[in-house]
């Protein structure tokens, strides 16, 4: 069963690389946060931990609910156009991440986990880093770097949960608190950059050099 | 005590900006609070020093010599920057750059920056420590992009991604760290002091994986080369008195996070891999630093590219590992920090009058700034490492201990990129100061608390050679009482 829920996060970061729409993208984040709230309450019912089902519950609301719809009303509000700006098509970006992923299994072998579930977990989540890193550099617009450090910061949740079982609780909330407050602000400066440059290209930034 | 004296001033201070509406009141309030930190820090590294290690709340804040010594850094610079934008705000407020009620958002951000940047060093679980280290970020991203226009936009934006996409890598390390201890040890913990106290157990493996993450991580918000591109950006864009916090600590919390890692994994996997790691990324720094001073064209960014290279030297410095180069880099991060906090100040105030960052068009400016002229000159000399300022001492004990060391190479190339810095400095900041005055420009006042803040801060840079006389302690002493190996 767990071992479906990690399936589905690895498919919903495909998804979010082959995607050409902006709201194609923020629903992918989505699926992607709803396999990683589900995987968390799985292990809440496995453990019995309370704390599990706080963290749970923290993903839900935060990046279920909250991220994706905060997501879209930036996307509505500086009303440009919905393409993402792709600098690699999307058929090179599946190939290349497909790669990363195989460079994630190696990685999590040479850290010493080869056969289990932990191994499959482990790999799932360096390839979401990586997935993410990558969205960032090779997306145009300024929003879609925003949603690739979220997908890392997924990528990072699931790998702190499975390699030592978690971080102490007080932790997980702080680290959860700065998304948010990461995601207002960076919120914040894509309107503001929208409204300087009347545009969110990235790749236009190019004022300051040298 | 001291320490909830350090880090509850700036919350208040915080507080208190938004509600205050007279802007004098205020500004005169927070110089007071920070001097009442800097008072509350000297003391608290005093008893660190007698008494060992402080912990509070249950192991929650934690403090040995090396934080107490990084904290008095960051209240020496917070408090000359709290003097230094009383006349700084005033002056863009009379010339209509910022409102009343921005100026109060101002204050406000600042002290929030500056309390962010006392917790860094100050908790013992690392966990906190990276929400801290990205929370200087996020804050100060608002006080990079203060004037809004494209440019400080622009450098906001990449600022906030580059750091933040480079601390994420970081927090991988953080808990590659605590899966190490927690298999050797058998319990979980993230605290410095418990994960450096087990550190000799741990698989060495797993340590070097974990520590390039942190190195990569931390290694970007610490401007080392070659993830320094967003800091000549962002220090350049800043308002001048953010620059100068911006150049002067926060660049050296990020290593103070980087040494706490260090000092774990120099236990755990010998201090070969360490070394070789930080010497790279520290002449990387010092050599890419060296061609962009060169041809630089913008005051500000001169000096962003010349903070560059100092972190680079302070790697250098904990590269080489010596008790000498330990205690020379510990210094340099003091010296540096007083030194280029007066280099900022004094472009701030020569951008404010001239309007303008590109030093073709600067001239003169010790005709219409005296005493701002003759500051940044002795500072200029202070920055290259002149004999009678601290930064020579400083940098003299580490390119010693690499020559006794044996790294001729290293200690050549240290000496070539210094001398090259020296050069190009003189060059820029000569024809900046003495050249002919442009047309229009007069001598203007310069306000008292900025003359203030530069005296300040010219203490430190000019005491460390005199004070090595009165310590009776020699430099092994210092390096042990920092670093306890």
């Amino acid at each position: 069963m767990r071992e479906l829920i990690l399936f589905g996060i690895i498919a919903a970061t495909y998804l979010m690389v082959i995607a050409k729409r902006v709201p194609a993208l923020i629903r992918s984040f989505r699926y992607q946060s709803f396999f990683l709230f589900l995987i968390t309450l799985a292990a809440a019912i496995e453990e019995g931990h309370a704390d599990l089902y706080w963290v749970a519950l923290l993903i839900l609301i935060l990046k279920v609910l909250f991220v994706p719809y905060a997501m879209y009303r930036i996307a509505r509000r500086i009303n440009v156009d919905e393409n993402l700006g792709l600098l690699v098509n999307s058929q090179l970006s599946l190939l290349i991440a497909l790669a990363l992923t195989y460079c994630s299994r190696i990685f999590s072998r040479t850290l010493g986990f080869h056969q289990d579930f932990r191994a499959v977990a482990i790999t799932v989540a360096f390839a979401v880093v990586f997935i993410g890193a990558f969205l960032m550099v090779s997306r145009m617009k300024a929003f879609t770097q925003v949603t690739g450090l979220l997908v890392m910061e997924n990528g990072i949740f699931l790998f702190g949960s499975f390699l030592s079982g978690g971080m102490p609780f007080l932790v997980e909330i702080a680290i959860s608190l700065d998304v948010l407050i990461s995601v207002i602000i960076m919120g914040l400066f894509v309107y503001r950059i929208n409204k300087v440059f009347t545009h969110i290209d990235v790749n236009k930034l190019s004022r300051l050099r040298g | 005590m001291g320490i909830v004296v350090i880090l509850g001033i700036p919350v208040a201070l915080a507080a208190a900006a938004l509600l205050i509406k007279r802007q004098r009141v205020f500004g005169m309030l927070n110089c007071a609070g920070y001097l009442a930190v800097l008072c509350a820090s000297i003391l608290l590294l005093r008893q660190t020093v007698l008494s060992g290690n402080v912990a509070l709340l249950g192991n929650f804040i934690y403090l040995d010599v090396l934080s107490a010594f990084f904290i008095l850094v960051i209240s020496v610079v917070a408090f000359s920057v709290a003097l230094y934008s009383v006349g700084y705000i005033r002056h863009d407020i009379a010339e209509g750059k910022l409102s009343e009620s921005k100026a109060r958002v101002y204050y406000a951000l600042f002290n929030l920056f500056c309390c962010s940047m006392f917790v860094v060093p100050a908790v013992n679980n690392l966990g906190i420590l990276w929400v801290a280290i990205e929370m200087t970020t996020l804050v100060s991203a608002f006080l990079v992009g203060f004037y809004n226009s494209k440019e400080s936009v622009e450098a906001a934006w990449k600022y906030i991604i580059i750091c933040s996409v480079g601390i994420i890598f970081a927090l991988l390390g953080t808990i590659l760290f605590a899966y190490a201890f927690s298999l050797s040890a058998g319990v979980k913990s993230l605290n410095w002091s418990a994960i450096t106290a087990g550190a000799a157990r741990m698989d060495a493996t797993i340590l070097k994986v974990a520590f390039i993450f942190v190195l990569v991580g931390y290694g970007t918000k610490a401007g080392l080369a070659p993830m320094h591109t967003w800091l000549p950006d962002a220090h350049s864009q800043a308002i001048a008195p953010i620059s100068a916090l911006l150049s002067g600590v926060l660049l050296k919390t990020a290593i103070y996070a980087i040494l706490r890692f260090g000092m774990i994994l120099i236990k755990g996997a010998g201090f070969a891999y360490f070394s070789h790691l930080m010497l790279l990324l520290g002449v990387l720094s010092l050599a890419i630093s060296c061609g962009f001073v060169l041809v630089q064209k913008d005051l500000k960014r001169l000096l962003a590219y010349s903070s560059i290279e100092h972190v680079g030297i302070i790697a250098i410095g904990f590269g080489v590992g010596s008790p000498l180069a330990i205690a020379g880099a510990a210094l340099h991060i003091l010296n540096h920090a007083a030194v280029k906090s007066m280099m900022f100040f004094g472009a701030g105030s020569i951008v404010s009058v001239y309007k303008r960052h590109s030093m073709n068009t600067i001239r003169g400016v010790i005709s219409v700034l005296p005493f701002t002229g003759i500051m940044v000159l002795l500072g200029c000399f202070a920055l290259t490492g002149f004999p009678p300022f601290s930064l020579f001492v400083s940098e003299i004990m580490i390119i010693i201990a690499a020559f006794t060391s044996g790294s001729y190479l290293l200690a050549g190339a240290l000496l070539a990129g210094l001398s090259i810095i020296f050069g190009a400095f003189i060059f820029h900041f000569g024809k900046m100061l003495f050249g002919n005055l442009p047309k229009g420009m007069a001598r203007r006042a310069e306000p008292l608390s900025a003359k203030i803040a530069f005296l300040f801060l010219f203490v430190p840079v000019c005491a460390l050679g005199p004070v090595m006389f009165f310590i009776k302690k020699d430099v092994v002493w210092i390096a042990r009482m920092l670093f306890q190996h």
